[in-house]
């Protein structure tokens, strides 16, 4: 009895089932498929049956991350807080920070080649880039009240956004004129060019082959660009040679990366020049692109101040990007990469320090295309500045028995480093060289004369001193400046040598 | 603390298959620098809706062609899902725009999609497609032996990779040896 009721429940709550899934909508298609599936082939219902219940498994998974995760309980959480102590922004002054703040001198007033410091002297001023002495043009002044009685201040935009003024325009196709380029881009600030620039350009995987000097802001960009580092020895052509063959070889199974060569057109902690010939020569053989940072040599060499390339005879678009600086001995400030028009039309959108800080103010566009105009108006300028780079060189290098001069012959930046031979002879350390040197800064100021010294390279955040690479040599820094007559550039060396061999031959340095 | 992820990076030329190391600090801070564009679209909207859009088209497409009987236009279209979305999620690596400096890199798009997430509710469909799809097309090539096993081979090779064990794995024989660097 009891079983045949059960038996009847079944079947009806069977029946029941069957009619709700015929009702259901898609069933006769479920059905047709299921009576089409078998086909008297077992093993074939059999996969697609796994995959099906493979499928269902799939989907009822949780979802989880793969990502290690640490779980902190509040307590844990509030402990860390209460641990941390934040590291300082600036690091504490040591006793030798203190001593070089006391003795630093301040400028009272404008710059110039005589300048005014607070002490009431009066002294040379042969540490600043003022070469050509546009600082005290008064006809560049003239224009720039001019601008500024137009356009105001700043354009308070980036460039990208309402920033882009006609005279950033104008600037643009001055320098551009100037080099040879087909075209160029205007930053804003000098030192965050190419800094910017390289990262516009590399990401990881990419390859730069850099020389081992090049000056801080390039090394920089190559760091935040991430990119794949070879140095070369520096300006050694050979070592060039060796290392774009290495790279070249490692890479011909690896999927085409962006290759570039960086160095600088006159660099500036050495003070001489590249060798471009060679360099666009290697360039073309191990098919590399070429950036060349021509912020030292731009509005110096050539006859014209077009640079290196004015000054090798190379024709500039053989060179891919040209950085320059407007900064300095073109007495505006900025800087610029000049290139074809697609290079340059990239960096618009991609270039971090052009999209993201105001454009350069518009007096200091007009001034820059002032002073370039000049330059190619007036080759005089150039000369008469060569003319006292000639009379200071005289004065130093070969007639110094302790330093020499390992600047180019056209570089008002006269980089002097004690020889060689006298170090060795004397075992200094660098720390040493680095102390004699500050110490003949110190003398020449005593004797009115201005100049200063090459600093080294800041140490990287976390980074070992083991592994802070190339360092410059300590050097004394000497700036020429046509602003001084002949006569008085001529005194200006030889207060200069004088004190170096004074400092050389004190009781402190002597023994 | 080096932040490169140099040391880590090693892999013995001898062994066949080795699994993706975790990123470094640095790198994961340039992942997380921007969207990933090349993987977050999957989450979109709409973007469910592409696949049946291309899968019907692409049966329409082979439809069309004289001389196709359905059954090799089901394949044909199984096989095309199939090569396509192999290429795009388990072949190509690294994200086409220059949003990350490079730090997806080494990491193709299924290992992208929801920062590498297991059974996501996308990674869920986009592994329903190729097994319906598979099924469908078992169905109206009647079961002919060749057709099916053509077809049961292709959903294997975009399944198989799907799999959370196979996140992140590498074998030498279908990639190349990674950058060193």
């Amino acid at each position: 009895m009891d079983l045949q009721e059960t038996q009847n429940t079944l079947v009806r709550l069977f029946n029941d089932a069957n009619a709700q899934f015929h009702k259901m909508p898609g069933s006769a298609i479920i059905l047709r498929y299921i009576k089409s599936s078998y086909q008297d082939d077992p093993v074939r219902s059999a996969i697609e049956l796994l995959l099906f219940l493979f499928a269902v498994r799939y989907m009822l998974s949780p979802s989880y991350s793969t990502q290690k995760k640490v779980k902190l309980t509040e307590e844990e959480i509030d402990e860390l807080v209460d641990e941390w102590t934040p590291e300082p922004l600036v690091a504490a002054t040591t006793p030798t920070d203190e001593a070089e703040n006391e003795k630093r001198p301040v400028l009272v007033g404008p710059t110039g080649p005589k300048s005014k410091l607070s002490n009431g002297r009066t002294v040379t001023n042969l540490a600043s880039y003022n070469f050509y002495n546009f600082v005290g043009n008064e006809m560049l002044k003239e224009k720039a009240i001019q601008t500024l009685r137009t356009y105001g201040v700043g354009p308070c935009g980036p460039p990208g956004f309402y920033g882009t003024q006609d005279v950033h325009m104008k600037t643009e196709a001055d320098v551009a004129a100037h080099l040879g380029m087909p075209a160029c881009i205007i930053y804003a600030q000098s030192f965050s060019t190419i800094s910017s620039v390289i990262p516009s350009f590399c990401k990881r995987g990419d390859i730069i082959v850099a020389d081992k000097a090049v000056n801080f802001p390039t090394r920089k960009g190559i760091q935040i660009s991430r990119s794949t580092v070879r140095w070369y020895e520096h300006n050694d052509m050979e070592d060039l040679d060796r290392v774009l063959q290495k790279v070249t070889k490692e890479q011909a199974k690896k999927p085409l990366t962006r290759r570039f060569i960086i160095t600088e057109g006159m660099f500036e902690n050495t003070g001489d020049v590249s060798d471009l010939p060679k360099l666009v020569e290697l360039k073309h053989k191990y098919k590399f692109r070429l950036i060349l940072d021509e912020t030292w040599s731009y509005g110096v060499l050539g006859r014209t101040g077009r640079g290196l390339t004015e000054a090798q005879n190379v024709d500039a678009r053989e060179i891919d990007m040209i950085i320059g600086s407007l900064s300095g001995p073109l007495c505006a400030a900025g800087g610029f990469c000049a290139a074809t028009n697609e290079v340059v039309e990239h960096q618009r959108i991609s270039s971090s320090s052009y999209t993201y800080s105001a454009a350069l103010p518009a007096l200091l566009a007009t001034t820059a295309s002032e002073t370039i105009s000049m330059l190619q108006e007036q080759p005089e300028i150039l000369t008469a500045l060569r003319d006292n780079i000639k009379a200071m060189r005289a004065q130093l290098d070969p007639r110094s028995d302790w330093v020499k001069c390992t600047s180019n012959v056209d570089n008002p930046i006269m980089i002097l480093t004690l020889k060689p031979e006298v170090v060795a002879s004397k075992g200094w350390n660098t720390e040493d060289q680095t102390q004699l040197l500050q110490d003949a800064v110190d003398e020449c100021l005593t004797n009115s004369v201005l100049v200063t010294r090459v600093k080294a390279y800041p140490l990287g955040l976390g980074v070992n001193p083991r592994d802070e690479g190339w360092q410059p040599t300590p050097a004394i820094k000497v700036c020429v400046t046509s602003g001084l007559t002949k006569k008085e550039t001529e005194k200006a060396g030889i207060t200069i040598r004088h004190a170096i061999t004074k400092v050389v031959k004190s009781n402190k340095w002597s023994k | 603390m080096p932040l490169d992820a140099k040391e880590i990076r090693r892999r013995r030329s001898s062994s066949l298959v080795y699994t993706e190391p975790p990123e470094s600090l640095e790198q994961l801070s340039d992942q997380a620098a921007l969207p990933n564009l090349n993987a977050d679209w999957v989450n979109a909207k709409g973007a469910w809706v592409i696949h049946f859009v291309l899968i019907v088209l692409g049966k329409i497409l082979f439809d069309i062609i004289p001389g196709v009987s359905q059954e090799t236009s089901w394949t044909l279209t199984n096989i095309s899902y199939v090569a396509g979305s192999y290429l795009m999620f388990h072949y190509v690596r690294g994200v086409p725009f220059d949003f990350n400096s490079g730090a997806y890199d080494n990491l193709n798009m299924w290992e992208q999609i929801d920062n590498g997430d297991q059974y996501t509710p996308a990674k869920k469909f986009l592994l329903m497609v190729p097994i319906g799809l598979f099924l469908l097309s078992t169905h109206y090539t009647r079961y002919d032996l060749t057709y099916f096993i053509i077809n049961t081979l292709a959903t294997l090779a975009v399944v198989i990779p799907k799999l959370p064990a196979a996140h992140r794995l590498r074998i030498a024989f279908f990639s190349p040896p990674p950058d060193d660097a």
